[in-house]
């Protein structure tokens, strides 16, 4: 007998919050694609999150549920591996945003950011954690954070901070789980879809200018990462996997 | 306390310019790039008409970036106000 710890197998059953458009979406789909099931949530299901279920009624569930609703949450874990079976995996994806300078935040927004980018997700992975656990399992997590945790940008003060303690928090995790979870970040620069919204064409080509890969982040960059993370056997663990096209070095 | 007037946010504005040093043109029409008041002085005199009515008027960023003139100020800083 070795005394070596195996390796975490790949993921097989994904629990993916705010996986109806978007980022969340192109997750939920790529992890279909790799042979796996999902549970996917959102505040909303859109028409495309619906399709996708139709069209895989044995690999998906998908539902309507706020990721602060910790009864609903449990609720919908349950359900999803009546119909699954075990969950092993969480991408922590659902996150609001904010674009307002810190002084002109109001406390109650600046309470609901960090509600539903921090407490929420770390309610959510200490879910999905105790059900793995509770079944003598082994899983995967993967936070979906911001390259804002580890760079200053105006207007995203209270948002910054969520992001970046959530990556504290995926550190922590990742030695706490020894052994029975494999916890990282991957960690986004703005996307151009979301920039475009803001900005000028000539911003937009300055920034485009001044990262170095000469190309601004798509979702579709963000996602062979997480699949890295679900599926591959790589010993990555506790780390934060930034990518922006080197915008940030 | 009640809204304060736009000749009042108005003064407020030329105390903020003359604070750097800066003089508020007669013409509400002027370009803010071109007087030197920038998105902090706009912050800054939100933050005085707060402490004046004695009450918050938070605004997301998107807000701030249609601004252009002194008109513009004045005009959203009493939506702000009526809100």
């Amino acid at each position: 007998m070795s005394d070596k710890t195996e390796p975490i197998g790949p993921a097989s059953v994904v629990v993916v919050s705010g996986g109806s458009r978007g980022l969340g979406l192109a997750i939920v789909e790529d992890i279909l694609a790799q042979g796996a099931k999902v549970a996917a949530f959102a505040r909303t299901v859109t028409p495309e999150l619906e399709a996708v279920a139709a069209a895989h009624p044995d690999r998906v569930v998908a539902a309507s549920v706020d990721v602060t609703d910790v009864k609903a949450i449990n609720a919908f874990l349950k359900e999803a591996e009546s119909r699954l079976g075990p969950i092993d995996a969480l991408v922590n994806n659902a996150a609001m945003g904010q674009d307002s300078l810190h002084v002109h935040t109001s406390p109650e927004q600046i309470a609901k950011i960090i509600e539903t980018n921090l407490t929420a997700p770390l309610l959510l992975a200490r879910a999905v954690l105790r059900r793995i656990m509770a079944k003598g399992n082994r899983g995967r997590i993967v936070m979906v954070t911001s390259v804002c945790a580890q760079r200053g940008y105006s207007g995203l003060v209270a948002y910054s901070a969520t992001k970046g303690g959530l990556d504290s928090a995926m550190r922590t995790l990742a030695r706490e789980m020894h052994g029975r979870a494999l916890v990282n970040s991957v960690a986004p620069g703005f996307f151009a879809s979301e920039m475009s919204s803001v900005l000028g064409q000539t911003q937009l080509d300055t920034i485009t200018r001044r990262t170095p890969s000469g190309r601004l982040v798509e979702p579709d960059n963000i996602v062979p990462v997480v699949n890295m993370l679900l599926f591959k056997d790589t010993n990555i663990n506790g780390q934060v996997l930034t990518v922006d096209g080197g915008n940030s070095i | 306390m009640s809204a304060l007037s736009r000749d009042a946010i108005r003064t407020m504005m030329a105390e903020v310019l003359q604070a750097q040093g800066k003089s508020m043109p007669a013409d509400d029409s002027a370009n803010l790039e071109e007087i030197g008041f920038r998105s902090l002085d706009f912050s800054e005199l939100a933050l005085r008409v707060e402490d004046e009515i004695g009450d918050e008027l938070n605004f997301d960023a998107p807000e701030l970036r249609q601004i252009a003139t002194i008109s513009d100020v004045l005009d959203f800083l009493e939506q702000l106000q009526a809100a």
